[in-house]
């Protein structure tokens, strides 16, 4: 199944990159990109999980599809009135604050907390009023089961409160390449200048 | 369950494979719910909430194990998954100590180890097994609602003998053998073992957003979680229960424990059982 997504991806991208204009930015999406399927996932490797993802452009794919690249991961919600757009804030100051020279090396990914409300569309509304570029920038959700497992293999703690909006750690997540956790921070507004040092210091020995 | 549907796709023109599918599946629904107890629709009063949370969550009926998943079962599912397997288990899913007290990969130890509570094993190897056995951990709130259950009623809180059993137990130092499941009385709803054997996962253990610490709860936490400042205990008398509470909000999801365990849970069939209704596909 995972493979035929993929494939299907795969072909996808291969068939309508040479396209023209008219075709959507979604065939170079992070999401949409083809994962690297050669090399097992390693021991603590977060693409490991087989959960499947949907993303606000409609495709579904396992969470390896990001590997091969730093991914930037947050688990928000459209609908958060807290500190959800804090976050979102702090991801992007994160990508502000990366040298020219990596900036294309990194991709943001946000998932939703919220299983039962969030659909494609609402996550491309908040692509939109965020003014989250497609092509570093995905926003998943998936079903109840799988976020809870992918945040507690993050260690974000959240609930849902009576008001449908959901109390939850405010961390952030960079993956290296392989899907190993490289680093989190902790707490909102915080200086991204530690996490862009670590960030380099992993794309240098992969180097040119 | 892909596996199946396939399976039942690629048999289903034929009447006798039909006929065997439907016999396997009132099997299964027999043995599904084999060991567990019906915990009928109640209410949980959470230990937080927001000022304008309601004091009450209503819980729908379910089934919950009658016990602790044992060695002995978990045997069987290792037996069956080898990729939780003691040596072959990744380091995501569970940290170094996971089956720990066995002697090997197949090996619980002794004959009374069968019968004693699966303890070491992370949240997701007690999750993949829930799955495995068709079930699911139960969520928290629907383990508290158990677990607030008497012996001989329904409010375990008016029950002094459930109340004075629960504090002996959570003041007690754990011992080193654990006694096997079913060791202790039942409840009300005919379940063992909620409080006095081991500590159990649950299904949503990361959903507390306070820290077993109270100093935690202040300065770098309250930057941590999101509208945890806001929260407030309205009933401070529950003392195991801030105990079980903080305990959650400390593990994380690869951590195998001494004496940390699980059971399952399931939802509750809709009120007639599905006796004699027939599958719909012809």
């Amino acid at each position: 199944m995972k493979r035929l997504i993929l494939s299907l991806a795969l072909l996808s991208s291969d068939v309508l990159l040479p396209a023209t204009a008219a075709e959507p930015p979604a065939s170079l999406a992070p999401c949409c990109r083809t994962a690297p399927t050669n090399a097992p996932p390693t021991e603590g490797s977060l693409y490991q999980l087989e959960s499947l993802w949907t993303s606000d452009l409609g495709v579904r794919v396992p969470l390896a599809t990001f590997g091969g690249r730093i991914q930037v991961l947050a688990l928000f919600f459209s609908r958060c009135e807290y500190a959800c757009p804090i976050l979102g804030q702090d991801l992007k100051r994160v990508q502000e604050a990366l040298p020219a020279s990596i900036r294309d090396q990194v991709d943001f990914v946000l998932v939703s907390l919220d299983s039962e409300r969030e659909t494609p569309e609402t996550l491309a509304a908040y692509r939109r009023e965020q003014r989250l570029g497609t092509d570093h920038w995905a926003l998943l959700t998936g079903s109840v089961d799988d976020v809870r497992e992918l945040a507690a293999l993050l260690g974000v703690n959240y609930r849902k409160d009576g008001r449908g909006q959901f109390a939850h750690s405010n961390l952030y997540t960079v993956l290296n390449g392989r899907g190993e956790i490289l680093r989190q921070q902790i707490g909102l507004q915080q200086d991204p200048a530690p996490v862009v040092a670590a960030i380099r210091r992993a794309l240098e020995p992969a180097g040119p | 369950m892909r596996a199946w549907s396939t399976w039942a796709g690629r048999s289903g023109r034929s009447t006798a494979a039909g006929v065997a599918l439907f016999l396997s599946l009132s099997l299964l629904a027999v043995a599904g719910t084999e060991g567990m107890r019906r915990i009928p629709a109640g209410v949980y009063r959470p230990l937080f909430r927001l000022p304008d949370e309601p004091r009450e969550e209503a819980v729908p009926a379910f089934l919950l194990d009658e016990a602790p998943v044992t060695n002995g079962e978990f045997l069987e599912f290792v037996r069956a998954n080898r990729r939780w397997r003691r040596s072959q288990v990744r380091r995501l899913f569970a940290d170094p100590g996971y089956l720990g007290h066995w002697q090997g990969d197949l090996e619980p130890g002794s004959a009374e180890a069968a019968g004693r509570p699966v303890v070491q094993v992370s949240w997701f190897a007690a999750k993949a097994y829930a799955a495995w056995k068709g079930r699911r951990l139960p969520t928290t709130v629907e383990w508290e609602r158990a677990a607030a259950v008497g012996l001989t009623r329904e409010e375990g809180a008016r029950d002094p003998d459930h109340l004075r059993t629960v504090l002996r137990w959570y003041s007690s130092p754990m011992p080193a053998l654990l006694p096997a499941v079913r060791s202790g009385p039942p409840n009300l709803h005919g379940v063992h073992d909620l409080h006095g054997l081991v500590w159990e996962w649950t299904q949503d253990f990361n959903a507390a957003l306070v820290t077993g610490d109270a100093r935690g709860d202040t300065g770098i936490e309250r930057q941590l979680f999101c509208g945890a400042g806001a929260q407030s205990a309205p009933d401070r008398s529950d003392f195991p229960a801030f105990m079980r509470s903080g305990l959650r909000s400390s593990l994380k999801a690869a951590y195998t424990l001494p004496h940390l365990g699980f059971r399952c849970a399931a939802d509750a069939p809709s009120a007639p059982p599905p006796s004699a209704s027939s599958p719909s596909k012809p």
